[in-house]
């Protein structure tokens, strides 16, 4: 089942491919017939994941290079647990909800749409693999499209943008494969079950420094200050359907990474590392926000809070309890599904604006009652209002790291202050006020694709926030083994 | 109604909201009357609730507790380690704040019928009504903190809603940012405080959380530190000070949104919330002894901001603003019974109050009171009921607030810097009082084309003021034993609300006598100093220039935080965004990057393609590489 979700993106690059030219329009159906397809899938793989039975569920797996006498071995293993279930979905939800906003897009369609699905493929392939060799694949394969998506479909300093991207992103990956293959070299094999089982000890360097080597290439991904400055250069410049992938999934492979992999097998290092983490956490949460104060176009303004809501992931990682982790683990999720729609929502006002300069848009609600609606609860989903999504997962990291690390935690409370503070005063300037003469001609929701795709997440942003169990018991599954493993080193 | 199904109590309007939100250009007359029928459905379920718990109640055991129903678990994480149940709880408090609640938005939406009429957006503004109802019922009957914060937040966006409706006026918008950031700050206070209660207790269930502080549970310190957040809430949520200054500008919203909440419920819900914890601040005296100087401070400044505002709406508010901190003050006194008989009390006449202001506004298009004038011969019955109203506020025998007004003094008694303030307040607020009714209604008319505009409003509106002013005249009796009795509870208010023992009241002559001698006094410097023509309405500006200027520009307070927020959180913003900028981004990522691209350019002329130039290289390398292995073997 996991196999035919990573295929089936490829299987959809592969009939655009052998689409004329002068049927180009035409790939925009595929690609959304395709990532339909995909995204039930992974409605099915949710629904049917056996929330009692512990382990991974869907597992497939057969051996890919053999080489024994080396001493290790290879393998292409995909399986889900409650960590990945939940993410595996969110994917195949953004992944439909990115081509259905790109159905505008008519320069190089052909190729923009097989970039997208290869994307999605790439993603897919990070959030399922159980083995490091294969989890770093798929990691780089995700770099391909970007890049070309980015640079050739952006605007703005798009090369630039792209190649700081392409860079940051290549210097935290090759930290994380010497990581890995110290790893797997010393334990025999490269399973992350396995490795997780039995942590390896003997290595050919301090396992303190293997930590951090594979924790770099996640911090970058999240992304933590300071290593962030490369998230709002690609966000701004990156067309809609790439920044709501960005924002949705792509920065959730860091804090998967860290869940799946950096907490799993180094445990210990992981404990040690727990104050400093912290720190960095409630650092990224303040300087985001209150950098975010400070952004004059909406979407870096989204892009900077991003920074700031992935530091609330963090800071539940940091404090290593089943309630926090399990914060983390569901921020991950709902933040993914309120910045998508938030960055949706900014691309419909950019289509028709033609800017995003806050200073310039006024009075929006006037002409679009219904994109303005949907903006402003998408805007109270990401201030942390009970009700919707963002809330359950917030309080739940709160609640969980206070005891690890109260002063950490109080800061990050207040943090949310300066998310009201940041979201309503871009909605006040941006839909209220008096009519504009100049932006009178602007139409509302006009397109049938615009519509689905933001009443979808709006419904997902409400049922996660009216019952949260939906999604919590599914992680309640994940975190429960990670959590004891952890508390082997506290005690 | 059982207890158990208390629940539909918010769940109706809640309904009723979803139905507007999405249906009502479709429904005849945009759903008015769905929002209305709805409320009215809810009054008598209230009134049900009240008398069921009378039955339950009235067999001379006097036992505070409530019942507790448990609904469903909302999360459960960790197996049980960490969950949060929807819980409800009724009690005595509970049962008054569902009748003031019921009551006074059933009040407002007919009202609302008449003075909303012809509005853009009527059917969602009946919507909006509807949601916050439905939250301000959750709030008073959750059984839990986790609830209970669900619902504040609520009714916190029914607010922004309701003060941004006219959101294309800037002020207005302005306005509802305001309240929500300036709430919030409170808010995370309450949430930092539920969750340090929780971490110890273990439980969000209020009541267990009570059980385990009045059992000692709590370190004092820390339950101290835990108690002071909650309170943060209440003083956010209340309009306290120092969070005091989003309520005057709340006013930009339509008015008898004003009157529903942002006089008679929602900001009382963090009297609420403190009366409801009281037991545990009980525990901690320190805590309690800052809610009755916080309420003291805001009592006092509030009136004496109220005596020079110019905006008829703006005067009230300082007086809601003054009033919550009557209330305050009688919890940080240990009263339960003071404050929530007031809070019953000033619900009523402050509604009336605000909806008698609407319905001038609406006849006059005019709030500044310097433009008003000698309105009573042509709104006579608006200005009969705001009399009314007035006179229950300035606390004169026989109506509402002068009873209540004086178990606040009652319980301060013994404390005489309070007694005094407290006192001086209750004068200060006889005389603005007299100034608002004798500048709006009598005298000369100042503004003779909105004179002779006025007209008095349609019954659909008077309706509600008449209603409202009988509750204002007789809801003080409530005290009485005797009325307690006839109404089928076991006694006054006093035998229903209270901490350890029930109060009995006893008719005090000398402090009575003496709080009526404060309130005529009031009134009557009241009336010699405005009394008459329209120049005396400006004389108070030459009395004391000064102090005039500290008080119309509310003591400073809101340039003090407009400079805080662009100075400190602004400025920060900037520093941090040049760091940002030219420290992380220039020097640390680009310069990284044109360091190796640096390094680059000169490493490449090595690069010269000629085979002698790399053999020469070689074998310096193979040169060298055997020294080292030499000298290191």
């Amino acid at each position: 089942m996991l196999t035919t979700f990573l295929l089936l993106p490829l299987a959809g690059v592969l009939m655009i491919a052998f689409l004329p030219r002068t049927r180009e329009h035409e790939a925009k159906w595929i690609a959304l017939f395709v990532s339909a397809l995909a995204c039930a899938l992974s409605l099915a793989i949710f629904v049917r994941f056996d929330r009692d039975a512990a382990g991974y569920q869907f597992v497939d797996r057969f051996e890919w290079i053999r080489a024994a006498d080396a001493g290790f071995s290879v393998q292409y293993i995909v399986g889900v647990d409650g960590l990945s279930a939940p993410l595996v979905l969110l994917l195949g939800v953004l992944s439909l909800a990115a081509v259905l906003v790109s159905f505008n897009v008519t320069f190089r369609a052909r190729e923009y749409f097989a970039w997208l699905l290869v994307l999605e493929t790439a993603v897919a392939g990070v959030f399922t693999s159980l083995d490091l060799i294969q989890f770093f694949l798929f990691w780089e394969l995700e770099l391909l499209p970007m890049y070309l998506l980015i640079s050739v479909w952006g605007s703005g300093r798009r090369e630039y943008s792209a190649m700081k991207f392409l860079l940051y992103t290549i210097s935290g990956s090759a930290l994380m494969l010497v990581g890995f293959l110290v790893l797997g070299l010393a334990a025999g094999t490269f399973d992350i079950e396995q490795l997780t089982a039995q942590p390896p000890s003997d290595t050919l360097l301090p396992l303190q420094a293997v930590f951090w080597f594979v924790i770099a290439a996640f911090l970058v991904k999240l992304p933590i200050v300071p290593l962030h400055t490369w998230l709002p250069d690609a966000h701004t410049d990156a067309p809609t359907a790439v920044s709501v992938m960005l924002a949705g999934v792509l920065l959730k492979m860091g804090g998967y990474g860290i869940l799946r992999i950096a907490l799993p097998v180094l445990p210990e290092q992981a404990h040690d590392a727990r104050v400093l983490l912290a720190a960095l956490a409630a650092i990224s949460v303040f300087y985001g926000a209150v950098l975010t104060l400070r952004q004059r176009d909406l979407k870096r303004l989204i892009a900077y809070s991003s920074v700031s809501h992935m530091g609330y992931v963090l800071l539940g990682v940091a404090a290593m309890g089943s309630v926090a982790l399990s914060g983390a683990a569901l921020q991950m999720v709902t933040h993914g599904l309120i910045t998508g729609l938030l960055f949706i929502m900014v691309g419909l006002i950019y289509d028709r604006a033609h800017t995003r300069e806050i200073a310039e848009l006024s009075g929006l609600m006037h002409q679009m009652p219904l994109i303005g609606a949907a903006t402003v609860v998408a805007g109270l989903a990401a201030l942390g209002l009970p009700g919707l999504a963002g809330f359950v997962a917030e309080i739940t990291v709160f609640l969980g790291a206070l005891e690890a690390h109260p002063a950490a935690t109080i800061l990050a409370v207040f943090g949310v202050v300066l998310a009201a503070g940041y979201v309503l005063w871009a909605v006040q300037r941006v839909f209220m006020g008096a009519r504009n003469e100049r932006w009178s001609a602007l139409p509302d929701f006009d397109a049938w694709w615009e519509r689905a795709a933001v009443a979808g997440m709006l419904v997902l942003v409400l049922v996660v926030g009216v019952y949260p169990r939906v999604l919590s018991d599914v992680v309640a599954q994940g975190v429960a083994p990670l959590a004891a493993m952890l508390a082997g080193p506290a005690a | 109604m059982g207890m158990e199904q208390v629940v539909l109590l918010p769940a109706i309007p809640a309904a009723i909201f979803v139905v507007l939100a999405l249906f009502s250009p479709l429904l005849p007359r945009r759903g008015d009357w769905l929002a209305v029928v709805g409320m009215a459905v809810v009054v008598v379920l209230a009134l049900a609730v009240a008398f069921h718990f009378q039955d339950f109640f009235g067999h001379g055991e006097f036992d505070p507790s409530g019942e507790n129903a448990r609904a469903f678990e909302w999360l459960n994480l960790s197996n049980g380690l960490f969950q949060i149940d929807l819980s409800t709880y009724v009690d005595a408090i509970t049962v008054v704040m569902l009748l003031v609640v019921s009551i006074v938005a059933l009040m407002v939406m007919i009202y609302s019928v008449g003075y909303m009429r012809g509005e853009a957006r009527y059917g969602w503004y009946f919507g909006a009504l509807s949601f916050f109802t439905a939250s301000m019922l959750l709030l008073v009957t959750a059984g839990n903190l986790m609830v209970l914060y669900f619902a504040w937040e609520a009714v916190g966006l029914a607010s922004f809603l309701l003060i941004g409706f006219y959101w294309e006026r800037r002020s207005a918008a302005e306005a509802a940012k305001k309240a929500f950031i300036t709430t919030r700050i409170g808010d995370v206070g309450l949430l930092i405080g539920i969750i340090l209660l929780w971490r110890e207790a273990g439980t969000f269930d209020i009541q267990q959380i009570i059980e385990f502080a009045e059992g000692g549970g709590f370190d004092q310190r820390y339950l101290t530190v835990a108690m002071l957040f909650l309170f943060m809430g209440a003083v956010g949520k209340s309009a306290q000070f120092p969070l005091h200054v989003w309520l005057p500008d709340a006013m930009e919203g339509p008015t008898p949104v004003s009157a529903l909440i942002h006089a008679a419920t929602m900001v009382v819900a963090g009297v609420y919330l403190v009366a409801r914890m009281l037991p545990v601040f009980d525990v901690v005296l320190v805590a309690r002894d800052v809610v009755l100087y916080t309420g003291l401070i805001t009592a006092f400044m509030a009136a004496t901001m109220g005596l020079v505002a110019s905006d008829i709406k703006r005067v009230l508010a300082y007086s809601t603003v003054s009033q919550l901190g009557f209330m305050f003050v009688a919890l940080g006194l240990g009263s339960p019974t003071a404050a929530m008989f007031h809070l019953f009390t000033h619900a009523f006449f402050k509604a009336l109050l605000f909806l008698g202001s609407g319905s001038v506004i609406h006849a006059t298009h005019q709030q500044e009171i310097e433009q008003l004038g000698g309105l009573w011969r042509k709104q006579p019955l608006t200005t009969w009921t705001f009399v009314i109203g007035s006179l229950a506020l300035a606390g004169v025998i026989p109506l509402a607030g002068f009873w209540s007004k004086d178990e606040i003094l009652h319980a301060a008694n013994h404390n005489l810097p309070v007694f005094v303030t407290l006192a001086v307040t209750a004068g200060l607020t006889a005389i603005y009082t007299t100034r608002l009714v004798l500048l709006t209604f009598f005298g000369e008319p100042r503004n003779h084309h909105a004179y002779e505009h006025a007209h008095e409003s349609p019954p659909i509106m008077t309706l509600p003021l008449l209603v409202l002013a009988a509750l204002a005249a007789v809801a003080g009796f409530v005290i009485y034993e005797g009325v307690g009795q006839a109404l089928g509870f076991a006694g006054g208010i006093g035998q229903l609300i209270f901490a350890h023992e029930p109060e009995v009241f006893h008719f005090d002559r000398d402090l009575a006598t003496f709080a009526l001698a404060v309130s005529l006094g009031g009134i009557g410097i009241g009336l010699v100093y405005w009394w008459g023509t329209a120049e005396r309405a400006t004389r108070a500006r030459g009395w004391a220039p000064e102090l005039h200027a500290l008080l119309v520009n509310r003591y400073y307070f809101d340039d003090l935080y407009q400079s805080l927020i662009n100075y400190v959180v602004l400025g920060a913003g900037s520093v941090i965004a040049v760091f940002d900028k030219r420290v992380v981004n220039e020097t640390g990522v680009d310069g990284g990057a044109q360091t190796v691209g640096w390094f680059g350019l000169r490493l490449k002329f090595l690069q010269t393609g000629r085979i002698p130039n790399y053999a020469l290289a070689m074998a310096g390398g193979i040169v060298t590489l055997s020294l080292v292995a030499f000298y290191t073997s």
